[in-house]
C-alpha cells in the first residue's frame, strides 16, 4: 500500500509539469494584452513595455522558466542562499517597517488586482473553498446514498419515482436557477440565511444548491448499482442464512454498491472544493471558483497558473485518497 | 458499514477544520455594499470610483471637500491653513500639529513631496499623472526622467548594473529637489509653485490622488531595477499589519474580493468627529446581491445601485413621493435636502432607494468635421442643421419612458447647481420641454425653418445623407437611439438608420470620427466648468466630434487669464452658451442621477450634492449610541449665492484667492 503511495506521488510533479505547459500554452494564445485595461485610462506604452519585460510576458520560453522557478521554489532557494532575502528584510526592519513577504512556492503577482499576489488569493479563497465543497459533498453522500437505497429497494414504488424525478431535476436544473429561488425563498422572504455573508449560516444555501448535481448523480449510481447487487449469489445466501433485511441492505448490498460512488468522490470533491462560479456568485461566496473564470477574462496569467495548478494537484491527490480507500474497503483490488 | 462511512468522516473533519480556521468577524458599526472589490489602496494608483470611496476614508489629502455644504467648499484637512500669492501661482500650506500617520508619527511636508513626486514619475503609471503636471517644473521632470531611462535602456548590458540604475535614481531625486515647484519651508510649511494660475487648483488638492503615501513603507517596495533603470514597484504594503495611512480610518483587514475592515484611526487628528468606530465593506460582485445584501440587512448602503430593475425601484419611489406631495413640498419649501426630507416622511421601504443628480450629461455626439469618413460632404458642419436636429430630440420621453431614473433633462453640458457661482445657459428650445402642442409644433417649425436656411427646405428628399446613429449595445442605449431616430424622421423627415457595435468598436470609431451621429457621455473629473468645457476645445484629446471654433479657445483662453473668479465663471458660461446655443457639436439629453439605498431613518451623513463625493467617515447611524445620534443634514457653504436654495447650488470652492481659513 505504501510502495503505491509513494509511486502514486512521485508521478505527481511529472503530471503536474504536462499540465503546465499545456495550460501555460493554452493561456498564452488568449488574445489581447493582460496589462491593457477593458475601458478607461490606458497606462502609457511605454510602462506597459516595461512591465512586460518585468514579468516576462514578451517571451513565451522565458515567462515559461522564469515561471517554473518561482513556483517550484528554486527561486526562493537561490534568493536565499544569495542572502537576497536576509537583506531585504533588514532593510525593512531598519525602516521600522514590516519586511516585504517571499513566499517559498511563488505563485507571482495578480496583473489584475494591482495590490494582490497569487499566493494571497488563494489563501484567502481555498479555504472557503474547500468548506464549501466538502459541506456540498457531504450533503451530497446523504441525499444521494439515501434516495438510492429507497429506490432500489423498492424499485419503481412512487418513492423512488419521486427520488427519480428530484435526481432528474438536480441534474437537469442549472445551479443558477435553483440557487436564485433558494436565496429568494430561504433569505429574501423568509429571512432564515443571510445575504452576502459567508459563515456558518451563510454557508447552508450555497452548500446545498452545489451538492445536488453530485447528489443526483450519486442517487443513480447508488440506485443502479445496488438493483445490480441485489441479484448476486451472495445476497441470495445472506438472505437465505436469514440475515435481517436492513443488514443485507446496509452491510452487504451497500458494501459493493458504494464502490462505484466512492471512485466518482474523487474527482467531484476536487470539483466542488474548488469552488463553482455560479454558485459563488449566487451566493456572493469568496470562493475560488471566480477566479478561473476572472482569470481567463483578464488573461491575468498568473493567476489562471495559480489556480489550476492547485486544482489539479487537489484532483491528483483526492484521486489518490480515493484509490487508498477503495483498496481499504474492497480488498478484493489489492 | 464503518468502512463506508470513512469517507465521510473524513469530508466532515475536513469542513470542521476548513471552518474554525475561518471564524466569522464581529459586525461593524456600518457596512456598505461597493461592488466587487477593490483594485488598489495606493492613492497614486487610484482610478476607479469603488477605489476613491475607500481611499478617501484610509488618505487624507492636504485639504477636503465639506461634500455636506451647498457649495461644495474645500475645508483644511492636513493643513490647518493656507495662502495664495497674487498671481495665483504660490500656495503655502501651514501643517497641523496633530495630523499624524497611523503610526503616530507626523505628517510632513516631506511625505507630500515624496508621494507627489512618485506621481510625477513615467515609472509607476498613475492614472492621473496629468494632475500634477500643474506643479512647476513636473512636466520637464517628467520628461527628463522618461528620456533618462529610454537613455539606460540603450547602454551596453555590462554598464546596466544595479549601481548605475541607484546612481540614475540618485540624480533624478536630486533633480526634482532642485526644479519642481515643492519646497518644505520647515517641518511644517509646505510650499507649492505653480506652472501657471490653476483656479481650481485646491479642489484637486482634495482629490485622494494627491494624499500621501508614507514614505519609510513604500520605499521598501519601490526599487530601482538594473535592467531597466525603473523604479520597480512591488505589490504588499498595501495590506493590513503593513499600511500606515494619515486618514479617519485605518485598514483592520483586506480580505481579497470578501472584505474590507477599517477601524478608526486613533491617531486620526479629527477622531472625535467621528459616530462610527468600524466599517466593513464586503464584496459583492452581483448588483442584484447588492441589493438582496440591503434588503436582508447585511449592508446598511448600496453606494452605487445597478441592478436591471432599478428603474422600477425608482417609479416606486416617486409614486411615494406623489403620495405625499403635500408634505414633500412643505419640506422643500423650508430647504431641506432629499434625504432629509424623505427622513420626516412615513416609514416605507420604497423611500430607501435614492437617484441624486451626479456630476454628469449624457448626450449625443454629431461628427462636425467638413468631409464624412467615406468623404462625401458633411452636413453637420453647418452649425445650423445641428441645431435644427438638436431642437428636435424629444428629452422628456427618453428620461420618463426610456430611462426612467427619475433624471433632469439636459438644457445644457454642465450640470445645473453642480459648480457654485457659475451662471448656467438655458440651451436651445426642445420639443420635449413644450408645454402644449402648439408650441411643439412652433419648436419643430423653427427646426425645419433652420434646415431651411441651410439649403434642406424638404429634408425628405433633398438631405444628401442617412443620418446614422452610432451606439454600442449595452445599457439601453439602442432604446435611446430608437427614439432619438423616430424624433430626426418624425419631425424632420430625414432618412436615419441604426447601427449598434460592440463596446470596443465603438470606442475606436469615435476616437476616430468615423461616425455621423454618436452616443456619449461624460462625467466630471473636478469642480471646474472646464472639466466639461476642455472637451470641444480645438484638437483636445476627448474632442471625438472633430468640433473646432476659433471664437470658442479664444473665450477658453481669456477665462485661462482672467484673475477675478467671478468674471472668469462669466466668460466661462458665455463659452457654453456658445456651444449649448448656437454650435451644438454635442446635444446634451440628460444629467446621469446616481442611484443609491440607505434608509435615511437610520444612516445619516450622505452626501446629496451632485458631486457625489461621499466620506463614510462622515456616516452616523441614528440611534447606535455612538456618536452625536443627530441627523446631518446638507448646510449652506461658505458662499452660497441663493440662500433658500435647496441643496446645491454649488460654489467654485477652489476658486479661493484668500486666506483659506473657514
Amino acid at each position: 500500500m505504501i510502495g503505491i503511495i509513494l509511486r502514486r506521488l512521485a508521478q505527481l510533479p511529472v503530471i503536474l509539469l504536462v499540465i503546465y505547459t499545456i495550460t501555460l500554452t493554452l493561456a498564452w494564445a488568449i488574445p489581447g494584452n493582460p496589462l491593457e485595461n477593458p475601458e478607461g485610462r490606458q497606462p502609457p506604452p511605454e510602462v506597459i513595455e516595461q512591465m512586460q519585460r518585468q514579468y516576462n510576458l514578451d517571451s513565451y520560453p522565458r515567462f515559461y522558466w522564469s515561471y517554473l522557478e518561482s513556483v517550484t521554489g528554486v527561486k526562493y532557494a537561490r534568493d536565499w542562499l544569495g542572502g537576497d532575502i536576509a537583506q531585504a528584510a533588514q532593510s525593512a526592519t531598519d525602516a521600522g517597517t514590516a519586511p516585504p513577504t517571499r513566499y517559498i512556492f511563488d505563485f507571482g503577482p495578480s496583473l489584475e488586482y494591482d495590490d494582490w499576489n497569487v499566493n494571497e488569493i488563494i489563501a484567502t479563497s481555498l479555504p472557503v473553498s474547500v468548506a464549501l465543497g466538502s459541506a456540498a459533498i457531504v450533503i451530497a453522500l446523504v441525499i444521494g446514498l439515501g434516495a438510492g437505497i429507497i429506490g432500489a429497494v423498492k424499485p419503481n414504488s412512487l418513492a423512488d419515482l419521486a427520488t427519480l424525478t428530484v435526481a432528474l431535476v438536480g441534474i437537469s436544473l442549472p445551479t443558477f436557477v435553483i440557487g436564485t429561488v433558494l436565496l429568494l425563498v430561504f433569505s429574501v422572504l423568509l429571512g432564515l440565511f443571510p445575504v452576502a455573508e459567508w459563515g456558518a449560516r451563510g454557508a447552508v444555501l450555497p452548500a446545498f444548491t452545489l451538492s445536488l448535481p453530485f447528489a443526483a448523480y450519486i442517487a443513480r449510481l447508488t440506485r443502479m448499482s445496488m438493483m445490480e447487487s441485489f441479484g448476486a449469489d451472495y445476497i441470495r445466501t445472506a438472505r437465505a442464512k436469514g440475515v435481517s433485511e436492513s443488514r443485507v441492505i446496509l452491510k452487504h448490498a451497500l458494501k459493493n454498491a458504494f464502490l462505484p460512488v466512492l471512485s466518482f468522490l474523487g474527482p467531484a470533491a476536487a470539483l466542488a472544493m474548488t469552488g463553482s462560479f455560479i454558485v459563488e456568485r449566487v451566493f456572493t461566496v469568496p470562493g475560488m471558483g471566480q477566479h478561473f473564470v476572472d482569470g481567463v477574462q483578464n488573461k491575468d496569467l498568473f493567476l489562471i497558473m495559480g489556480v489550476v495548478l492547485i486544482f489539479a494537484t487537489m484532483l491528483i491527490l483526492f484521486n489518490l485518497a480515493v484509490d487508498v480507500l477503495y483498496r481499504w474497503v474492497d480488498p478484493r483490488i489489492a | 458499514m464503518a468502512r463506508v462511512l470513512t469517507p465521510l468522516i473524513l469530508l466532515v473533519a475536513l469542513l470542521a477544520i476548513a471552518m474554525v480556521t475561518d471564524r466569522p468577524r464581529p459586525p461593524a458599526d456600518f457596512a456598505f455594499a461597493n461592488g466587487s472589490d477593490i483594485n488598489t489602496l495606493d492613492p497614486q494608483r487610484m482610478s476607479w470610483m469603488p477605489d476613491l470611496r475607500v481611499g478617501r476614508l484610509l488618505h487624507e489629502g492636504l485639504v477636503k471637500h465639506d461634500v455636506l455644504s451647498s457649495t461644495f467648499d474645500v475645508v483644511p484637512a492636513v493643513a490647518e491653513s493656507w495662502t495664495v500669492s497674487n498671481d495665483g501661482r504660490t500656495y503655502t500650506f501651514t501643517f497641523r500639529d496633530d495630523a499624524k500617520w497611523s503610526n503616530g508619527e507626523r505628517v510632513t511636508p516631506d511625505d507630500f513631496r515624496y508621494s507627489w513626486r512618485r506621481a510625477m514619475l513615467p515609472d509607476l503609471a498613475s492614472d492621473y499623472f496629468a494632475m500634477f503636471m500643474f506643479v512647476e517644473g513636473a512636466q520637464a521632470f517628467y520628461d527628463q526622467r522618461a528620456a533618462d531611462i529610454a537613455a539606460y535602456a540603450e547602454r551596453p548590458a555590462e554598464e546596466r548594473t544595479q549601481e548605475s540604475a541607484d546612481a540614475l535614481w540618485a540624480e533624478t531625486v536630486a533633480r526634482f529637489d532642485a526644479t519642481v515647484g515643492m519646497k518644505a519651508l520647515d517641518d511644517r510649511t509646505l510650499e507649492i509653485t505653480l506652472a501657471q494660475r490653476v483656479p481650481y487648483f485646491l479642489d484637486l488638492c482634495a482629490f485622494t490622488v494627491l494624499a500621501p503615501v508614507y514614505p519609510p513603507l513604500v520605499e521598501q517596495y519601490e526599487k530601482p531595477d538594473a535592467a531597466s533603470g525603473r523604479l520597480l514597484r512591488r505589490p504588499g504594503w498595501t495590506k493590513p499589519g503593513v499600511l500606515v495611512t494619515n486618514g479617519a480610518f485605518m485598514l483592520a483587514d483586506w480580505r481579497f474580493k470578501r472584505e474590507v475592515r477599517l477601524e478608526a484611526n486613533e491617531h486620526y487628528w479629527d477622531r472625535a468627529s467621528l459616530a462610527i468606530d468600524s466599517i466593513s465593506i464586503p464584496s459583492i460582485p452581483d448588483p442584484n446581491s447588492e441589493v438582496l445584501a440591503y434588503q436582508t440587512g447585511a449592508v446598511d448602503w448600496v453606494s452605487d445601485v445597478t441592478a436591471g430593475y432599478r428603474g422600477d425601484m425608482i417609479a416606486d419611489k416617486l409614486a411615494f413621493r406623489a403620495e405625499h406631495a403635500d408634505r414633500v413640498a412643505e419640506l422643500e419649501a423650508q430647504g431641506l435636502d432629499p434625504f432629509e426630507i424623505d427622513r420626516l416622511l412615513p416609514d416605507d421601504p420604497r423611500k430607501n432607494v435614492h437617484a441624486p443628480s451626479a456630476f454628469g450629461t449624457y448626450f449625443w455626439n454629431f461628427n462636425c468635421q467638413e468631409r464624412l469618413p467615406d468623404g462625401r460632404d458633411n452636413p453637420f458642419h453647418d452649425a445650423r442643421v445641428r441645431r435644427a436636429f438638436a431642437m428636435v430630440v424629444d428629452k422628456k420621453t427618453i428620461v420618463d419612458n426610456v430611462r426612467r431614473l427619475g433624471e433632469k433633462t439636459a438644457g445644457v453640458l454642465i450640470p445645473p447647481g453642480s459648480i457654485g457661482g457659475y451662471p448656467n445657459p438655458t440651451g436651445l428650445p426642445n420639443v420635449g420641454d413644450a408645454k402644449t402642442p402648439a408650441e411643439a409644433e412652433k419648436i419643430v417649425a423653427d427646426a425645419r425653418a433652420l434646415l431651411a436656411q441651410a439649403g434642406y427646405p424638404n429634408p425628405a428628399t433633398d438631405f444628401p445623407i442617412t443620418v446614422e446613429l452610432v451606439f454600442n449595445k449595452d445599457s439601453g442605449h439602442d432604446l435611446i437611439a430608437q427614439t432619438i431616430a423616430k424624433n430626426w424622421q418624425q419631425h424632420l423627415g430625414v432618412p436615419v438608420s441604426l447601427s449598434q457595435k460592440e463596446l470596443k468598436v465603438y470606442r475606436d470609431d469615435l476616437k476616430k470620427k468615423r461616425f455621423i451621429t454618436s452616443r456619449a457621455g461624460w462625467y466630471g473629473d473636478y469642480g471646474d466648468p472646464t472639466t466639461f468645457l476642455d472637451l470641444s476645445r480645438t484638437g483636445d484629446g476627448n474632442n471625438d466630434r472633430g468640433y473646432s471654433n476659433p471664437a470658442y479657445d479664444a473665450l477658453l483662453e481669456r477665462a485661462a487669464s482672467e484673475p477675478d473668479p467671478q468674471r472668469r465663471l462669466n466668460i466661462l458660461a458665455d463659452a457654453e452658451r456658445l456651444i449649448m446655443e448656437e454650435d451644438v457639436p454635442m446635444i446634451p439629453i440628460f444629467h446621469y442621477a446616481h442611484v443609491m439605498m440607505f434608509d435615511p431613518q437610520k444612516i445619516t451623513g450622505i452626501s446629496a450634492h451632485p458631486r457625489m463625493k461621499q466620506y463614510a467617515s462622515l456616516v452616523d447611524v441614528l440611534g447606535d449610541g455612538k456618536g452625536p445620534d443627530q441627523p446631518r443634514t446638507m448646510h449652506d457653504g461658505s458662499r452660497n449665492t441663493n440662500p433658500r436654495s435647496p441643496v446645491p447650488t454649488g460654489e467654485l470652492s477652489s476658486a479661493s484667492e484668500t486666506e483659506g481659513v473657514p
